[in-house]
């Protein structure tokens, strides 16, 4: 077998097992994984053996590692600017929305609150503002008025929060990436 | 790091891919060994003296300018 027909067999095995792993996740089969994994790891193994070219020498070891310890550099600094720039949109009152609240005393007594959503960073003026809801007597308010006080907050900050969380999601990537290359220098800082 | 792989592969009128099989590395390192853009382990240095029959000075001269401690280490 040539090398390259290795290749195209490892890529085709390892395409098959992550598609035959999402269907069985997506499906609730869990036993699909168990046979698909080891049997792939069979199939390549046995494609390697038949190979009877040079796969890897010292010279790719060298540029393969060197390489991910480029990718490994180029992701930390990237994943930590879009990790900060992103969970800044949950920390920063400069890029979230602007919620008010307005008390109108009413005619017969009763208190209503108009409670506005207002653009990030532009100031409480018609054209900042996104939408507004007007609860009409805040003193005796239902529950269905309560829930759509509580809908029109979460909407409002969803957009950050979804950010929020995108940040937060790389930020752990990065810390376990970073934590994973420890362990690995730190084993092959023994071993040689 | 400098060396003669081309030379002493031409006087024994051996191709590339074939240099490559006996030491067990690629194509492409014995290219890059040739224009001295890698340089190799002691082990395959070792290898590539003992395939054309020759001492490892024979076929790799250190210079102290390029590979001493101020040397790039890239080459």
């Amino acid at each position: 077998m040539k090398r390259l027909t290795y290749l195209a067999c490892t890529l085709a095995v390892s395409l098959l097992v992550a598609a035959m792993i999402g269907w069985s996740v997506a499906a609730g089969n869990f036993l699909v994984p168990v046979i698909a994994i080891p049997l792939g790891i069979v199939v390549v193994l046995a494609c390697r053996r038949n190979v009877q070219e040079v796969i890897g020498d010292e010279r790719l070891s060298k540029v393969r590692s060197k390489a991910a310890l480029r990718t490994l550099e180029v992701a930390v600094i990237a994943g930590a600017i879009a990790a900060v720039i992103l969970y800044s949109f949950i920390i920063s009152e400069s890029l979230s929305p602007k919620i008010t609240g307005s008390v109108y005393l009413n005619d017969d007594g009763t208190s209503s609150m108009v409670i506005s959503l207002y653009r990030p960073g532009g100031g409480e003026t018609r054209e900042n503002l996104i939408r507004s809801v007007t609860i009409p007597d805040i003193n005796s308010m239902n529950e269905a008025e309560a829930l759509i006080y509580y809908q029109f907050r979460r909407e409002a900050f969803l957009e950050n929060e979804r950010n929020g969380i995108a940040g937060m999601t790389i930020g752990a990537s990065l810390a376990a990436l970073l934590a994973t290359f420890g362990a690995f220098y730190l084993y092959y800082d023994r071993k040689y | 790091m400098k060396n003669r792989i081309r030379v002493l592969r031409a006087e024994r009128e051996m191709t590339q891919e074939e240099l490559a099989a006996l030491v067990g590395v690629t194509r492409n390192t014995i290219i890059s060994m040739e224009k001295n853009k890698y340089c190799p382990s002691l082990k395959l240095a070792y290898r590539i003296a003992r395939t054309f029959d020759v001492g490892i000075d024979d076929v790799f001269m250190y210079e102290e300018d390029v590979d001493g401690p101020a040397g790039d280490d890239e080459a």
